[in-house]
């Protein structure tokens, strides 16, 4: 996947650089408006990833040259201003999702897939890992075929698991996806504990891998290279 | 009360006022009036009889001598001074057989070295006759005026005021969020021009204030949080290097500490914002339906609490609110009420417990929000869990400003909002009528609530 990171922070557009690297993603990154329409005049991309704020102008007004001529990229805009108009105004410009500073780059992770999933690969929206398998329109997991039942929030942190492979996923982090704002109030990271657990226990009872581990101190990992 | 009508009273005051005592003056000034007149007649009569005296004659039956009473008096009683009085007071008119009014007029005159004293009299209309007269006048003339400076008070008020009305237009429609600086009316009237230009300027600086604030806590809000969102990438990246397990601590502490200083700052910045008055209710929204959906969202931890839920959620319930407050405001109140949950307190009320469990008690109508959920006794008190950074149990890990920004929501809506703790039960009520107490809600409801509780 090809990425383009307009973004005027180079440590923070370095940090996105770094992590969608390991994934194997090809990114290029712009510190400018005028610098990132160049870039857009050249190449396609599969993914624009906009921040709003840039020295030479808003990155809201990209919004329209990205929707006419790069009909199949998918925008995400980055803000640190969690303001309403913006998140309501880069929505209504074309931009196809918005997280706002400071994020973990996880979670970025997630939503660039996320967003892929929707637009790209059309109706079929199945992520599939060796025995594992999630439908994330009907938001059945499977192993194998055996149907999990599985609560919203934990196939919601199954499929965080997934995307985010032989990462390690922090406790804040997670805590973060599945709860959105609402962790103000639920820095109680039993919870994500007792999601892991139980999801744990269901894959396991299903029959499948335990892939995910525990990282001693930080959180968890998805394991893919977890032999029996 | 309407200036229009202040301005009325007072001009009918001052009229009644300048009336009565013009009432009096005319009254007096009649009464005075018809003496001098009746006698200057009467000394122009005593004059012609002391004419006729003069040239002798008999003139005993002639008209002049019809009420005149001539006597010779001696030089004694010959008054050094005036030549002529008169009295007044009531005498019998014979001629109308009753006590009228009368005027006496006394001259003297000296006629061929003899000494005369004539006296002649007449019955003019008495004062208390008119009296009523005057009154009945002057009444008429206060009616008259009085419809006239109502009238004309509504009309030239309205013409008079109209700038001013439209001003108070423009001011009452003003928007510190609006773009522009206000447009008054021109006017002529120099102290309205005066106000104008006063409003103008005050609403002007209100405006730049408002748009800096709003500028420097957006600005702050970017300044801050790309360093931290740095921080935080790093340290995401640094978690997956190579590390040692006391590494591993260090590098999860300060997630922890940062994870704080991003939600610190954020709500601080929501604080101001909602301070600010940024969200404003464009259109009521459902609350009901918000509340379902936050004790959804809120669902799964419940059930790893082993919490009870009891609703009582009436549908349809509309509050002016903008939707993301009244998202945050449910959602804040939810997970406090899950957070600081601990079961088996009710037993204290003296009713049973259920067996180990924690509640939350729910109920929504158009009054209001009551949430109850069992808990341990706060450490301070309540009215306090509401002030910033103000925790009930000191150890906790939240920090403690979840409650400030309800009340800053129910603040700007105007909804009355209190905080008790009763019989192992921490309550929050919110009314959602400016009219009706969050703690009358609370009698209201206390009943059901308690019966709740029974097994």
């Amino acid at each position: 996947m090809k990425v383009l990171i307009i973004e005027d922070n180079q440590e923070l557009a370095r940090n996105i650089h770094d992590f969608l690297g390991r994934e194997g993603y090809i990114c290029e990154t712009s510190e400018t408006l005028e610098g990132a329409k160049e870039k857009l005049g050249f190449f396609q991309y599969d993914c624009i990833l906009l921040d709003i704020g840039l020295p030479d102008g808003n990155g809201i007004s990209l919004l329209n040259l990205i929707r006419a001529e790069h009909k199949e990229s998918n925008v995400l805009i980055i803000s640190a201003k969690n303001a309403l108009d913006d998140k309501i105004i880069g929505l209504e410009k074309g931009a196809d999702d918005y997280i706002t500073k400071p994020f973990h780059l996880a979670e970025l992770h997630a939503r660039i897939r996320a967003v892929y999933r929707r637009k790209n690969l059309g109706g079929a929206s199945i992520v599939e890992f060796n025995e594992i398998s999630l439908n994330t329109d009907t938001f059945e997991a499977r192993i194998n075929d055996t149907l999990l039942d599985t609560t919203p929030k934990e196939f919601d942190l199954l499929l965080y698991f997934l995307v985010n492979k032989n990462r390690v996923l922090s406790r804040q982090a997670i805590a973060a996806h599945l709860w959105g704002d609402y962790t103000d109030n639920l820095a109680n990271f039993d919870f994500v504990y007792q999601h892991v657990k139980n999801l744990r226990r269901k894959i396991s009872g299903a029959g499948g891998m335990d892939y995910i581990s525990t990282v001693y101190g930080l959180g968890y990992k998805f394991n893919s290279h977890k032999q029996e | 009360m309407r200036l229009t009508t202040k301005f009325t009273l007072w001009y009918f005051g001052i009229m009644l006022v300048v009336l009565l005592i013009g009432g009096a003056i005319v009254y007096y000034e009649i009464q005075w009036k018809i003496s001098r007149v009746e006698v200057v007649r009467h000394q122009r009569l005593n004059d012609i009889i002391a004419l006729q005296i003069r040239e002798g004659g008999d003139y005993t039956a002639h008209p002049t001598r019809k009420r005149a009473a001539i006597t010779l008096i001696s030089q004694d009683s010959f008054p050094a001074g005036a030549a002529s009085f008169y009295t007044r007071g009531t005498g019998w008119n014979p001629e109308f057989q009753s006590n009228e009014y009368k005027l006496v007029v006394t001259s003297f005159y000296t006629i061929n070295g003899s000494h005369y004293r004539i006296m002649t009299y007449s019955f003019i209309p008495s004062f208390y006759q008119l009296l009523p007269g005057v009154v009945d006048s002057f009444k008429w003339i206060l009616l008259l005026l009085l419809v006239l400076v109502v009238i004309s008070g509504g009309l030239i008020s309205k013409y008079i005021l109209a700038p001013f009305k439209r001003t108070m237009r423009m001011i009452q429609s003003f928007d510190l969020k609006q773009k522009g600086s206000i447009h008054l009316p021109r006017t002529r009237t120099s102290e309205f021009r005066e106000l104008n230009e006063f409003l103008t300027k005050m609403t002007d600086k209100a405006r730049e204030d408002y748009q800096s604030l709003k500028e420097f806590t957006e600005n702050a809000s970017h300044e801050l949080q790309t360093p931290t969102a740095i921080i935080r990438g790093k340290l995401d990246l640094l978690m997956e290097s190579d590390i040692r397990d006391e590494q591993a601590i260090l590098i999860a502490e300060m997630q922890n500490a940062l994870e704080r200083l991003s939600r610190i700052h954020s709500s601080l910045t929501l604080l101001t914002k909602l301070e600010n008055q940024e969200y404003e209710a464009k259109e009521p929204v459902c609350i009901s339906r918000l509340m379902r959906e936050a004790l959804n969202a809120f669902g799964e931890l419940m059930e790893m609490k082993s919490l009870t839920v009891q609703t009582e959620i009436e549908d349809q319930v509309y509050v002016p609110l903008h939707a993301s407050l009244a998202d945050l405001l449910l959602s804040n109140l939810v997970s406090n009420a899950i957070r600081h949950n601990a079961p088996n307190m009710v037993a204290a009320a003296g009713i049973e417990p259920t067996a180990g469990q924690g509640m939350i008690f729910v109920s929504l109508n158009h009054e209001g929000l009551v949430i109850a959920n069992t808990g341990r006794e706060p450490q301070i008190p309540t009215a306090e869990l509401f002030e910033r950074f103000k925790k009930g149990n000191p150890g906790s890990d939240s920090i403690g400003i979840g409650l400030a920004i309800v009340r800053q929501i129910c603040d700007l809506s105007h909804f009355d909002i209190i905080y008790e703790f009763s019989s192992g039960l921490h309550i929050v009520a919110i009314s959602f009528q400016p009219r009706l107490s969050a703690s009358k809600l609370l009698q209201n409801l206390s009943l059901p609530l308690q019966s709740t509780l029974q097994p």
